[in-house]
């Protein structure tokens, strides 16, 4: 349903347009015989859309792809709607980790995908152009289309990765709620991030004989977390996980939940990084995108010049032809007195 | 349901750049379609305050022309058409068509395009076989520029000169009724709703209050017409009132100084659409944009200039206070000790402060742009005193008159020659009674500034015709005391010395005075005698009480041009209110106080005043 007062203010005259048109068919007979009215004549256009040089069929595969590329980040900004809807909710007892997970995993996939989709689109465009016979225009449109698509892929990459900061969040707010109600010293031994937690903190939390507070716990892990987001090295997960592991490995009678959780936070953390290699991937390919405040007027004065540069253009033309055009009737003008003299004195 | 023209005009936009199809809840199409957009240099007026590039990215439109550019084909991709629907237009379209420029051709036209015209758009494009391109075509009624909520324009130039011109026939004065109504019909149209009109008698307003009244009424017989959507039972219930005038029943607005920053913005250094574009420090031009996303033109705007100069300032020493705050929390503590909390403590903070720095900076630049616009604005206020002028014609006007060394005195002072003709113009208009020696006087020292007196001369002839019609019309003579007698009927003694001090501080347009009165509806010998129309009702029953009742909202429009200054009164006018009206302000065009005296100044030359000998003003 459309909006209401959208609707009331415009008008479709193309019912008129084309009653009026049918009329004029009839009085006047059109110099082309092809009286199809417009509704049959889309097909032929097809025909003849078909019969025209081979660039129109790479645009149209451009187009093709294009909006292919456009459906699925659709499709992948709705999956994440769905993804930001689970990862909200903060209850402790229902936490759907599986569903998350799944989904993440889907969405990454989807990401890449249409990544790399992009960048062949890019090719296909850079290709395009050079094969250098098409206009200008139609450049610029294609070009603006790859654009507009690594800006919404983009878009719908920093989303993803706010959902899942998001969720980081969820699952140290849990962690702490379970340390406030379930929390004595020797659990905080089995919370695998204690281990993880740098050395300075940990010396002073042993220092101190009391246990410490649980808040300390979870902010320790967030450090730990914001240690491994802000490192650019590729190694440091893998690294953090082999370490995992083996502590895991050393400490056999651990609360499998705890490792649950531990790992979907590993997840998600990882998830993370490789998000920030797309990101960055998709950063150099976007330019900056000045163009957001710009108003269309602004191009005024640059179509202007470019109005004043082509008439000057058109009258140098005109200029040279006309000077051609003198200098052809001259040099034949000459041709003629010498075949005058040649017919007359010669021969 | 407050009628919020300027959101209502970018739905339709959007819209129509979906090729009018249905547009869901994020404003975006359901289905990408890439395509081109076209339009004419009216149009891209009407777009360019609306809709900025990124919208139309988000539209997927990807390329944007003027009609007169050299465009080159692309194919596959359709093209949507934004244009006047004029003669000119047309031949490009069919030219463009059997050029096969594009695939398909959406034609939108900005009012109702005629039968005539429409034909020839068939058989042009029937001669050269490209009737198949054109797939659709739209009247889409929004031929009006919206500059904000509340203000339209309707980009109709010289329109004060046209209707007062001595020569003009019986023609051409239809022609330009017949363009403002069909402008006003779009307004209403675009925001659905059939008002109540009132206009004081006589005059262009009359003329296009009633031709309004008779096309909203033939549009009304039609079963199917552009307003029964909207005329729902609630709309139908509260309409608002149309209230038209004429730019002669109050022409001091057009052209007094102001003194408060929107106007002196406008006045001044001449915003254009929204957009102003002021010399920067390096010698190089700056254009800034000026449109309510911009909080600090919202918030202030309306304040005198001096108190904008203290809030520019207040403003950067809090940006200055939570820029320290952000370094403070992140890098300031260096020496601080290290251990676990605090690191913990650092990296939120870092966080907080990378999230805050693109909110930070785009409150500097706010307050860069405003502190460039108002450093041009005082570079101007004092080279021209523009204070003492906006303050010595405000006395004018209430006090009715200014002592003659005065008046000498501002005309031979600082000032530029427009300046000074304004002054004089105002000083003309605010005096009861034309003092004839003092005329004289002032026009010999307006020659002395070689200022180029026609308009003066046109204002004494109009003002001479006043006075001898003195009766006539007693609003447009505009006088403060004038009014208060009739408004209270005592003695002007007894009254004058209350009213003064009451309104040299706030004092009110005669405009805004009278549109108070119709909003509230209450028995009021100013208004008794205004016209009412009222297109939904029969013709036989016009006039019953319910149409004069208060209105809640109101579309104030002035015929033959209006600046900041009014819209501002109105609009002060709107919020003081209990409960809160809302006032629309539209007029045929915004213009400078030294646009409209031009205006006079080639009126004054078409009726032989003035004197030729003098160089012209500019």
């Amino acid at each position: 349903m459309m909006a209401k007062s959208g609707q009331s203010s415009y008008r479709d005259r193309t019912q008129e347009f084309l009653s009026v048109a049918e009329r004029l068919k009839k009085s006047v007979p059109s110099p082309s015989n092809a009286p199809a009215p417009s509704g049959s004549n889309s097909s032929s256009a097809k025909t003849r859309s078909e019969d025209r040089k081979s660039t129109v069929a790479i645009q149209s595969e451009f187009n093709k792809r294009a909006s292919k590329i456009g459906y699925g980040i659709h499709q992948t900004s709705q999956k994440l709607a769905k993804l930001a809807k689970l990862a909200k909710r903060t209850s402790v007892f229902d936490d759907p980790t599986l569903e998350i997970q799944e989904l993440t995993t889907v969405i990454k996939q989807d990401i890449t995908a249409l990544n790399s989709a992009v960048v062949e689109l890019q090719l296909l465009c850079n290709s395009q152009n050079e094969s250098g016979n098409i206009s200008s225009d139609t450049t610029s449109h294609s070009t603006t289309v790859v654009d507009n698509l690594k800006n919404r892929l983009m878009g719908t990459t920093k989303e993803f990765k706010e959902v899942l900061t998001m969720r980081t969040e969820n699952l140290k707010v849990h962690e702490n709620r379970r340390q406030l109600f379930s929390s004595n010293a020797s659990k905080d031994s089995t919370n695998p991030f204690v281990r993880q937690r740098p050395l300075a903190t940990r010396s002073a939390a042993s220092a101190s004989t009391s246990p410490p507070p649980p808040w300390a716990n979870g902010s320790a892990s967030s450090s730990q977390l914001f240690a491994s987001k802000q490192t650019d090295g590729e190694s440091q997960p893998l690294l953090q996980q082999q370490q995992h592991q083996q502590q895991q490995q050393m400490v056999p009678q651990q609360d499998s939940y705890m490792q649950s959780r531990a790992e979907a936070l590993h997840n998600v953390e990882s998830t993370i990084h490789e998000l920030g290699n797309i990101f960055t991937q998709l950063a150099t390919m976007v330019s900056q995108q000045g163009e957001i405040a710009i108003r269309i007027d602004e191009n005024m004065d640059d179509t202007l010049a470019n109005v004043d540069g082509a008439q000057s253009q058109l009258v140098r033309y005109l200029n040279s032809i006309s000077s051609n055009r003198w200098l052809m009737i001259k040099i034949f003008f000459v041709l003629i007195v010498f075949l005058m003299i040649f017919l007359f004195f010669v021969a | 349901m407050a009628l919020n023209l300027r959101q209502k005009q970018t739905e339709c936009i959007a819209r129509m750049l979906n090729l009018n199809q249905p547009v869901n809840a994020t404003g975006t199409a359901n289905e990408e379609v890439y395509k081109i957009l076209i339009y004419d240099r009216f149009c891209q007026n009407i777009l360019s305050p609306l809709i900025h590039v990124k919208d139309l990215r988000k539209h997927g439109v990807t390329l944007y022309f003027l009609i007169d550019k050299d465009r080159k084909p692309v194919h596959d991709v359709p093209a949507v058409y934004f244009v006047q629907a004029n003669q000119q237009n047309i031949q490009r379209i069919i030219a463009d068509a059997s050029a096969s420029l594009y695939d398909s051709f959406h034609l939108n036209f900005s009012s109702s395009i005629p039968r005539a015209l429409l034909e020839d758009l068939a058989s042009g494009t029937l001669n050269s076989d490209s009737i198949q391109r054109i797939s659709k075509v739209h009247d889409q009624y929004l031929e009006f520029v919206t500059l904000e909520e509340n203000l339209f324009s309707l980009a109709q130039k010289n329109c004060y000169v046209q209707l007062n011109d001595p020569k003009a026939g019986d023609r051409e004065i239809e022609e330009i009724i017949e363009r403002i109504v069909s402008g006003l019909f779009c307004v209403l149209a675009t925001l659905g709703v059939v008002p109540v009109i009132r206009c004081p008698r006589g005059g262009p307003a009359e003329m296009v209050a009633s031709a309004l009244d008779q096309k909203l009424r033939d549009h009304l017989l039609s079963k199917n017409n552009l307003f029964s959507e909207g005329g729902n039972f609630v709309t139908s219930f509260q309409r608002p009132m149309l209230c038209i005038f004429d730019r002669n029943f109050e022409l001091s607005v057009g052209i007094q100084h102001d003194f408060r920053y929107r106007p002196l913005v406008h006045d001044v250094l001449g915003l254009k659409l929204n957009r102003l574009s002021v010399q920067g420090e390096k010698g190089g031009m700056k254009s800034y944009e000026l449109d309510s996303t911009d909080p600090f033109w919202v918030a202030n705007g309306w304040l005198e200039f001096p108190e904008v100069a203290v809030e520019i300032e207040t403003q950067l020493n809090k940006y200055k206070k939570d820029v320290d705050e952000v370094n403070k929390r992140t890098g300031g503590d260096a020496g601080a000790e290290f251990d676990g909390t605090d690191l913990i403590g650092n990296t939120k903070h870092l966080m907080n402060a990378v999230n805050s720095l693109p909110e930070l900076t785009e409150r500097k630049q706010v307050i860069d742009k405003h502190t460039n616009i108002a450093t041009v604005l005082l570079g101007e206020i004092k080279e021209r005193s523009l204070d003492s002028y906006a303050k010595k014609e405000n006395d004018m006007m209430v006090r009715g008159g200014i002592d003659r060394s005065e008046l000498m005195g501002v005309l031979k002072g600082k000032g530029s020659k427009m300046d000074k003709l304004r002054f004089a113009i105002m000083y003309l208009i605010s005096s009861e009674t034309i003092n004839q020696p003092e005329v004289e006087s002032v026009e010999a020292a307006l020659r002395e500034s070689e200022v180029d007196t026609s308009a003066f001369q046109y204002v004494k002839k109009i003002k001479s015709l006043n006075v001898s019609l003195a009766s006539a019309n007693s609003a447009s003579r505009n006088n403060i005391v004038d009014w208060a007698e009739k408004l209270y009927g005592q003695s002007i003694s007894a009254v004058t010395a209350g009213v003064k001090n009451l309104l040299s501080s706030d004092r009110q347009l005669a405009l805004t005075r009278t549109v108070e009165a119709l909003v509230e509806g209450k028995p009021n010998p100013e208004i008794d005698s205004y016209l009412v129309f009222d297109p939904r009702a029969p013709k036989s029953s016009s006039g019953s009480s319910h149409l004069k009742g208060p209105f809640k909202e109101a579309i104030v429009f002035m015929i033959g041009g209006g600046n900041y200054m009014e819209y501002g009164s109105l609009q002060e006018l709107a919020k003081r209110q209990q409960p809160v009206k809302h006032v629309i302000y539209g007029t045929t065009e915004i213009l400078t106080g030294v646009e409209f005296v031009e205006q006079l100044a080639s009126l004054g030359q078409k009726m032989g005043l003035g004197n030729p000998g003098s160089p012209s003003t500019h």
